[in-house]
């Protein structure tokens, strides 16, 4: 098959420092591992453990109220030992004391032959009893994937051009049968699986290349699912596509054909605050200092996530069920002198209003605001960027004064919240989080 | 620095909640932000954010003005000289202008700012930058002798009328410093128009010119523009460079294209609203030039690159046009913008005898019309989506 180019004009990359190497260490076992039920978007997680309780390695340990055959399992083995809720009782965090046992939930086992003689019925439900439904997602809102329709289409990412997030090259190494594997069982949940990868991903193209149906060429987020769907949709009908990431697949896989839950992820930890930037072999829900190996915390921002999508993390957390990298960011904060008349040789800039359009090095980014929020002057920076073609400035004032059917039809939900709306805005609005709180309020008024 | 910082940390009591002065807190807050950036970290969505904000976007207009208000200064000063009939050197000529000049701003500047104040203080919000580039723009499109009163009647006017009542910066539909300049025009013709507005002049006797559009509306249907403009020394190449009596900032045609590449290479102003305005007075110059019979009005066989550098169509499409709030938000809507404000212009130029300068009224009207020319502009890109709802 050749894979069909598809390109993305608008995006941006973030010339920020501190991508991390290509080198692998494998930790060693964390004493404690947990689940954050709360940044696992939509779910309303009813407890079937409680403190105290010995948990083997895919005991339930939650289930979704929504739709309770969706349960999401234990990273390890041993003893809850705490249950944290945050504000207004959202669970925040299962925490589980690790035991030397190591003890699994033995599941069946099925071999390829197998997967292709299941009913598709029988397959959905193996891969929800491994508790790994969760990580097949369904746009446009990013929800768990409804297995009551079959999906017009399932987009598999392999790379993620957001800073950071782990390459291909670091999981995908020496696992291509289980890839191979994983695309059968793809294959038998929908007519139509996309893969795809970033056109100058030569790594992914060569191990992957029998399945890629796509290359992407364009900056970020032009690999993003949703952008995908965007640039390659043809009929409504497609906009309830799913989406898998490439390291996702391996990991249903491995629970098909192991029949254990595998709680091994490869995480990337970067960002220019971090003591090492490196790739990791660590495990599902691994605590954060264990993996930010010693960073710094003074005036530092732990980022789960890519710096633009993630969201913020304590030390004391864990990484949670989605997050596959963690970012550390100098918090800034400092009141910069005749700030807005610098020359800005090392200032980011969309617009060329810095000097640093001369500098082609990543640049040492903070978390700073840079700025004070202001009025829309309409300059359409913002529209510029959006890889969906949204017009975020008239979408806001639409969402702002309540025509939310005239921000549907501008597109409110093939946005992709990338974040680069808010990101170049130079008024400093939140256009990201606007568009997001009117998704999430869409959601919960439709569904 | 540490000095400043001592400054504004020592008086910050007054403007807090219970100090003395805490009305005049955006005041304060505008001068401290003037200094430093605030350190505000993020709280929601990305992470990291664009170092650009609103000052330096404001500040690099500004930047693009500056020469076309130094070129002013030293124009008003040295046309001051010339009237009387003295050939000033440049020293002399920017001293000359600058006191011709340089009070006209400061009124402008200061008026406006007392009505940015009051509004921020009353609506309890910022004091927006927008307005460091209205208070610089007005005055350019005034004649150097102007009676300062009007300049803060003009300056009020644009504010209050063109800006703050709908909403302030951000919210407005019209241009203020043009909105400004149309009270004025229309208000005050006597001192806005005619042959002795444009030079300052100590003698009653002095010798003032008519501008140059002026002198092309004279021309008799049948007669050459070009040759009645070169007979009153006004040639291509004076009119490009701009050394001739006018509107403070607007003579420069060469000063303000710079300001324009400025602005463009650098991201601030769309490249789609000048390059559609030059090509909408060249299209029209064009077919004008092409329908024009021997009976025709003189206007009409004018070359129309004369357009481009008369009167203040370079300093209006640069600048004026430009401005994001009153322009429309679509790439193809500012396509449509700028050629229709370069049609209009000539039109008005040719059709109007009695009111010769077009680039305002064009730019003014266009403003009005930019929301509905993105109405249909955004539907037709709406209509092209795959529905998602």
């Amino acid at each position: 098959m050749i894979p069909v180019n598809v390109k993305v004009k608008n995006g941006y990359d973030l010339p920020v420092e501190g991508k991390p190497l290509c080198e692998v260490v494998t930790l060693e076992k964390p004493s404690h591992v947990a689940l954050l039920p709360e940044h696992i978007p939509f779910v309303k997680p009813r407890l079937l453990v409680k403190i105290g309780d010995s948990v083997k390695v895919g005991t339930a340990l939650f289930e979704d109220k929504r739709s309770p055959v969706i349960k999401f399992l234990s990273p390890g083995s041993g003893e809850i030992e705490n249950i944290e809720f945050g504000p207004r009782r959202v669970i925040s965090k299962i925490v589980i004391k690790l035991d030397s046992r190591e003890e699994h939930v033995e599941l069946e086992k099925l071999s390829q032959q197998e997967i292709e003689d299941i009913g598709q019925k029988e397959l959905v439900g193996r891969i929800m009893k491994g508790g790994l439904w969760t990580l097949l997602r369904q746009l446009p809102f990013r929800d768990i994937a409804d297995p009551g329709i079959t999906a017009p289409s399932i987009l598999v990412r392999m790379d993620n051009l957001e800073p950071f997030h782990p390459d291909p090259e670091i999981y995908l190494e020496s696992k291509t049968d289980l890839f191979s594997f994983g695309m059968k069982v793809l294959n038998r949940l929908s007519d139509s699986v996309v893969v795809y990868t970033g056109s100058k991903n030569g790594y992914a193209i060569k191990q992957v290349g029998q399945y890629l149906t796509h290359k992407v060429s364009g900056s970020y987020p032009a690999d993003d699912p949703g952008v995908v769907l965007f640039h390659t949709k043809k009929t409504a009908n497609e906009n309830q596509s799913w989406y898998i990431n490439g390291q996702d697949v391996l990991l249903i896989a491995d629970l098909l054909k192991n029949g254990r839950y595998p709680v091994e992820r490869t995480v990337c930890v970067a960002g220019s605050m971090a003591k090492k930037r490196q790739h990791l072999h660590t495990r599902l829900g691994a605590p954060v200092s264990h993996i930010a190996c010693g960073s710094s915390e003074n005036n530092t921002r732990i980022i789960a996530g890519g710096v633009l999508t993630g969201y913020s993390v304590k030390s004391d957390s864990y990484l949670g069920f989605y997050e596959t990298s963690l970012t550390i960011l100098p918090k800034g904060g400092e009141p910069e002198f005749f700030g807005f008349a610098r020359p800005g040789i090392d200032k980011s800039g969309y617009l060329n209003t810095f000097l640093s359009v001369f500098n082609k090095n990543p640049l040492k980014m903070d978390c700073s605001m840079h700025g004070e929020n202001r009025g829309c002057i309409n300059c359409s920076t913002c529209a510029r960027v959006c890889p969906v073609d949204i017009l975020p400035q008239f979408t806001m004032k639409a969402i702002l004064a309540d025509e939310i059917e005239e921000a549907a039809a501008h597109g409110l939900l093939d946005c992709v919240e990338c974040g680069l709306c808010s990101y170049v805005c130079p008024s400093k609005i939140e256009l990201g989080d606007i568009i997001k709180t009117a998704r999430k309020k869409y959601y919960k008024e439709c569904m | 620095m540490r000095i400043i910082k001592n400054i504004f940390d020592s008086q910050r009591k007054h403007f807090e909640k219970n100090g003395r002065l805490r009305k005049l807190s955006p005041l304060f807050d505008a001068a401290e932000t003037f200094f430093f950036i605030p350190g505000d970290v993020t709280q929601k969505g990305p992470h990291v954010r664009d170092s650009i904000d609103l000052k330096r976007f404001m500040s690099f207009v500004l930047a693009a003005i500056i020469p076309t208000l130094l070129w002013g200064i030293y124009n008003a000063g040295y046309h001051s000289f010339l009237a009387s009939g003295v050939e000033a050197t440049i020293i002399k000529s920017i001293i000359r202008g600058s006191y011709i000049v340089l009070p006209i701003v400061a009124v402008s500047y200061g008026v406006g700012f007392f009505w940015e104040i009051v509004f921020a203080v009353k609506r309890r919000h910022a004091i927006s930058e927008g307005f460091l580039v209205t208070g610089i723009l007005f005055p350019l499109t005034l004649p150097p002798t102007i009676p300062l009163w009007q300049v803060a009647a003009g300056i009020s006017f644009g504010v209050v009328l063109g800006k703050e009542i709908f909403g302030g910066t951000g919210r407005n539909f019209l241009n203020p410093a043009l909105t400004g300049r149309a009270f004025l025009f229309f208000a005050y013709p006597s001192k806005m128009s005619g042959d002795t507005v444009w030079t300052v002049v100590d003698k009653i006797d002095a010798l003032t010119g008519a501008t140059p559009l002026a002198i092309s509306g004279l021309v008799g249907a049948g007669g050459k523009i070009e040759s009645a403009l070169t007979s009153a020394k006004y040639s291509f190449t004076t009119l490009f460079e701009g050394l001739y009596p006018g509107s403070i900032g607007e003579t420069s045609a060469l000063l303000c294209m710079i300001g324009a590449v400025f602005l463009v290479v650098t991201g601030i102003a769309s490249y789609r609203i000048i390059a559609g305005g030059i090509i909408g007075v060249l299209a029209t110059g064009f077919f004008l030039n092409f329908i024009s019979g021997s009976n025709s009005l003189a206007w009409f066989s004018l070359n129309p690159f004369y357009h481009l550098v008369t009167g203040g169509f370079a300093f209006g499409i640069t600048f004026m046009a430009t401005d994001p709030v009153s322009a429309p938000g679509m790439d193809t809507s500012r396509w449509i913008y700028g050629f229709l404000i370069g049609v209009l212009t000539v039109l008005v130029r040719v059709f109007n005898p009695a009111y010769v300068e077009g680039t305002m009224l064009s730019i003014l009207f266009m403003n009005a019309l930019a929301p509905v020319i993105d109405h249909f502009v955004i539907g037709i890109r709406l209509g092209k989506r795959v529905p998602n709802v």
